[in-house]
């Protein structure tokens, strides 16, 4: 008996060991890539600027708001990271707006686990480069199997992921409402 | 758990041998039918089967030769808590590992790495093959059983990308004419492609080795 717990123990503490010790090693380079995944996705939402620098602002529970700053420090607007609920789970979305908020730059799926080939396709930049340009003083929309009127706002939702393209729009349309309100609260 | 498992000592057997049955004879997924979690859920593309088959070869190979090094202190009654540990151990080492250096891959693997714990290939072939023999032997069973574990879903996943998805390796194959079929790419091309797969498998199999097989 006594042998049994010795030789549990023993293995328990060994593992924990070796693990805290791999941890520490790798902590930092996976909180690296944490950051530069984020940095490469607030870039692309602003057509790619890579010397660009996001400063995070306050948001609210459901969306993170980062102002974005080109290199020769122009402002390029701000990213709202918001959540939309997909078919497979929550899709985390970043939607970049100009300066003036007034129209969608670019949006960049940052998480989801949507089905590949379907849902997944939201990941495209077919799919992605529709919502470049749109207001957002109205509501996004999406059609199906007929040419979208980008002046009206709508999209073409991705076929055979009704449910996914639904969600983005949904989910773009809540987080704006929210985030709009509480950029413009900031400035005054 | 498992189908065939060797239980003999592996004293008379050569090193080649020992490797080359985990690829064919022995293949963890066509023949021995372990690991279908991960064959079935990851193998979407060709790179999602490489990086899982890598992955838990490196995890095989590890918890082998250490639970045959330790296999003579190791209480019998809490050997299976014991082997769970160290697997769970070295599962957890990969997944940190991929998340620093390949964050794509562990990006589109998700959860699926951290559920190679409960891979029945690992536990299997420590309680059958690492505990019975000595330690170099237990690798190379281990790198032989990976290795046909990798191939295995390296070619599901070729075939399921290549009509689901019209790519290899992400490169697209075809002209924009080619409609994917998208239902290999979803769960039930994933059991169409396994099931077709492993009847060509034992058919060949059959046809090459007619007396090993009944062995």
């Amino acid at each position: 008996m006594r042998k049994l717990l010795i030789t549990l123990t023993l293995v328990m503490i060994l593992s924990g060991l070796v693990l805290a010790a791999t941890f520490q090693g790798l902590t930092d380079r996976i909180e690296e890539n944490r950051v530069a995944a984020l940095n490469a996705s607030l870039a692309a939402v602003f057509g790619g600027d890579a010397d660009a620098t996001f400063a995070e602002l306050p948001g609210s529970d459901e969306t993170t708001i980062y102002e974005g700053t080109a290199a020769n420090g122009t402002a390029l607007g701000y990213a709202v990271r918001l959540p939309a609920q997909g078919y497979g789970g929550q899709i985390t979305l970043l939607v970049g707006l100009g300066p003036d908020l007034r129209s969608i730059r670019g949006i960049e799926v940052v998480e989801h686990i949507e089905t590949p080939g379907l849902g997944g396709r939201i990941t495209e930049t077919e799919f992605r480069e529709q919502f470049v340009g749109l207001d957002t003083q109205i509501d996004l929309s999406y059609v199906k199997n007929i040419e979208p009127n980008a002046d009206v706002n709508e999209v073409q939702a991705i076929s055979g992921a009704t449910i996914t393209s639904s969600a983005i729009v949904t989910g773009i349309n809540e987080g704006l409402a929210q985030a709009i309100p509480a950029i413009e609260g900031r400035a005054e | 758990m498992a189908v065939t498992m060797e239980a003999a000592p592996a004293k008379s057997r050569s090193i080649t041998a020992e490797f080359m049955k985990g690829l064919v004879r022995e293949n963890p997924v066509f023949v021995q039918v372990l690991g279908m979690c991960p064959t079935l859920a990851v193998t979407t593309s060709v790179a999602n089967g490489i990086g899982m088959g890598l992955a838990t070869t490196f995890v095989l190979v590890f918890s082998a030769l250490i639970a045959s090094v330790i296999k003579r202190i190791v209480p019998n009654e809490v050997r299976i808590p014991i082997y769970a540990v160290i697997i769970a151990t070295f599962v957890t080492i990969a997944d940190l590992v991929l998340k620093a250096y390949f964050p794509p891959l562990s990006a589109s693997l998700g959860p699926y790495v951290p559920l190679i714990v409960v891979n029945c290939i690992i536990m299997g072939r420590v309680e059958a093959f690492a505990t019975r023999n000595a330690p170099g032997i237990s690798v190379v069973d281990a790198l032989g059983m990976g290795a046909g574990f990798t191939v295995s879903l390296m070619v599901l996943g070729a075939v399921r990308e290549i009509l689901g998805n019209g790519s290899i390796l992400g490169f697209a194959l075809f002209g924009d004419g080619f409609t994917p079929m998208l239902v290999m790419i979803l769960p039930p091309g994933a059991f169409l492609t396994l099931g077709i797969l492993m009847a060509i498998f034992n058919a060949l199999k059959a046809n090459r080795e007619p007396v090993l097989i009944r062995t």
